[in-house]
């Protein structure tokens, strides 16, 4: 039982530490919050879907194409529209209302292309399940744990050991700077919006074939990465994951020893303790006087 | 000598407010060339929109590198053309190491080798950086910053590098010793124009200068002449 649990709490640990990974990479980048990360997650699944079954490519060959296509949504959505409003002065906050904008109407436009039905993946590996320690576990489950872990070290990697990530770091902590450095910064600031949509689509096409293909797959997890977010340290990456991973196992372990009843209850007052006892996150982030 | 750089009858308005009003400015290659004057003169715009990091739709005028208009480029791209900016206040990427922020100098240039000979040479020029090569930015005192900062842009190895204010805030030894570091960079030929308040240590270092007054040059001459110009040393300097 606990190991299952365990396992279930990961998976979807998992997958809200790649979307607060999203929340914090945005922020690092440009000082928002951007709350069309669950949504792209849902594309993300219906893409993947698409590809998969529909067109028959292979599953990597879909998970690559969908990261790609949320990878440009990301990066298209600065460039027309976040960088557009903040050149025209708009305040942060209504750059913040206009993603929740954007948000409901990448929502409809699902719906529209995909409609309301519940669709499920094929299966996706030849063996259904493995045995570990007695019991049985999903390989998609599996694979989805391992997957988010690459591609959080590997962000985490390109980050910190590459010429470009260190320039996107750079133009982060001060912009002006960089740019005085020879730093294209609106470049990276695109990229960084561009990574966090495909570290969400990502985490639809794994977690579609868990889950199944909804259309509103991703609301809930958008929100609940946002709180992982600030339970990391908004802002921080690693606190991103382990927030993330927190919240995923709490919530799994409330709702298989108590009662599903009380998850989302007990996972939002998680967020309220953190904020009131510590605001900074695990990771003692000072998001907010920064 | 050839002309590294000119303004030509430049203005520059924040919105309505007009901060610059039809300044004329050259630098030549080789030379080091000082802009002085009060607070709020339009010193630091002027500066910043040469690099360009002002927003470009408050610019009026011209302002040729190498003969070429460069006004509507973005700061990225002035850079990659060799005009380098030590910016006001330092702005050092206070979380990255201090080998970071001066590999961050040298991010357009391909040949490693070279960037990291360059990186000795200013480890040479400013000892204290390399005691510190590890530590953040951020950990540095303002000194210190100001070395990072200068090192930081001579990586970029700009045709002119320009300061802006490289005294401000540090205590007159650390002052003494940065300004004998830019006239080491003087003698290694790299060319440069620098902003900055303390007149009498600026006409002590440079060959020309301008002295700029509430958005307009109102003199132009060479360093020599304006330290002994009254009304440069009744403003300027506190000489009655």
């Amino acid at each position: 039982m606990l190991l299952q649990i365990l396992v279930s709490g990961f998976v979807l640990g998992c997958v809200y530490g790649l979307i607060a990974l999203g929340y914090s990479l945005i922020y690092k980048s440009s000082g928002l919050m951007n709350f069309v990360q669950g949504d792209v997650l849902t594309l993300g699944a219906f893409l993947g879907y698409t590809f998969f079954s529909v067109l028959g490519m292979p599953y990597w060959l879909a998970l690559i194409c969908t990261i790609a296509v949320a990878f440009a949504f990301g990066m298209c959505m600065e460039r027309f529209v976040i960088r557009k409003l903040l050149s025209r002065g708009v305040l942060a906050i209504y750059i913040v209302l206009a993603t929740i904008a954007i948000q409901y109407i990448l929502q409809n436009t699902i719906q529209a292309i995909w409609s309301t039905k519940m669709l499920s993946y094929p299966q996706i590996f030849s063996i259904p399940s493995v045995k570990i320690g007695g019991v049985m576990v999903q390989c998609e489950s599996i694979f989805c744990i391992i997957m988010s872990f690459l591609s959080m070290f590997g962000l985490q990697a390109f980050m910190k050991y590459t010429r470009f990530g260190t320039a996107m770091r750079a133009s982060a902590m001060d912009a002006k700077a960089a740019q005085a450095c020879g730093i294209n910064t609106s470049l990276s600031t695109g990229i960084s919006w561009g990574l966090a949509a495909g570290m969400a689509a990502l985490a639809g096409i794994l977690l579609g074939p868990i889950y199944g293909v909804f259309i509103m797959l991703g609301s809930t997890i958008g929100r609940k990465g946002f709180a992982a977010a600030i339970m990391g340290g908004y802002g921080n990456m690693y606190g991103a994951i382990l927030g993330g991973i927190l919240l995923g196992v709490v919530e799994t372990m409330v709702a298989g020893y108590l009662s599903s009843t009380y998850k989302d209850m007990i996972a939002y007052a998680l967020l309220l303790l953190f904020l009131f006892v510590k605001p900074t996150g695990i990771f003692n982030e000072r998001a907010i006087t920064e | 000598m050839s002309r590294l750089l000119e303004l030509k009858d430049f203005h520059y308005s924040y919105g309505n407010i007009h901060v610059v009003k039809g300044i004329d400015l050259y630098v030549d290659e080789g030379e080091i060339i000082t802009l002085i004057g009060a607070n709020g003169a339009g010193k630091t715009t002027t500066m910043q929109s040469i690099s360009g990091l002002t927003a470009a739709g408050g610019v009026r005028g011209e302002i040729l590198f190498e003969g070429k208009p460069i006004q509507k480029h973005s700061g990225h791209e002035i850079t990659k053309r060799g005009l380098c900016q030590v910016l006001e206040g330092r702005h050092i990427f206070s979380q990255l190491t201090v080998l970071e922020n001066l590999e961050t100098g040298a991010y357009l240039r391909k040949n490693k080798k070279e960037v990291r000979a360059d990186i000795q040479r200013m480890y040479k020029l400013f000892p204290r950086l390399e005691e510190r090569k590890d530590q953040m930015g951020g950990t540095l005192s303002g000194g210190e910053q100001q070395m990072l900062a200068i090192a930081r842009a001579m990586v970029a190895k700009p045709k002119l590098l320009l300061l802006d204010e490289p005294s401000l805030g540090l205590a007159p030894l650390i002052v003494k010793e940065i300004f004998e570091a830019i006239k080491a960079i003087r003698e290694t030929g790299t060319t440069i124009l620098f902003v900055e308040q303390n007149s009498k240590i600026a006409l002590n270092t440079a060959d020309r200068g301008y002295v700029m007054q509430t958005g307009e040059i109102i003199l132009h001459d060479t360093c020599e002449n304006l330290m002994n110009n009254e009304q440069v040393q009744k403003a300027y300097m506190g000489v009655d």
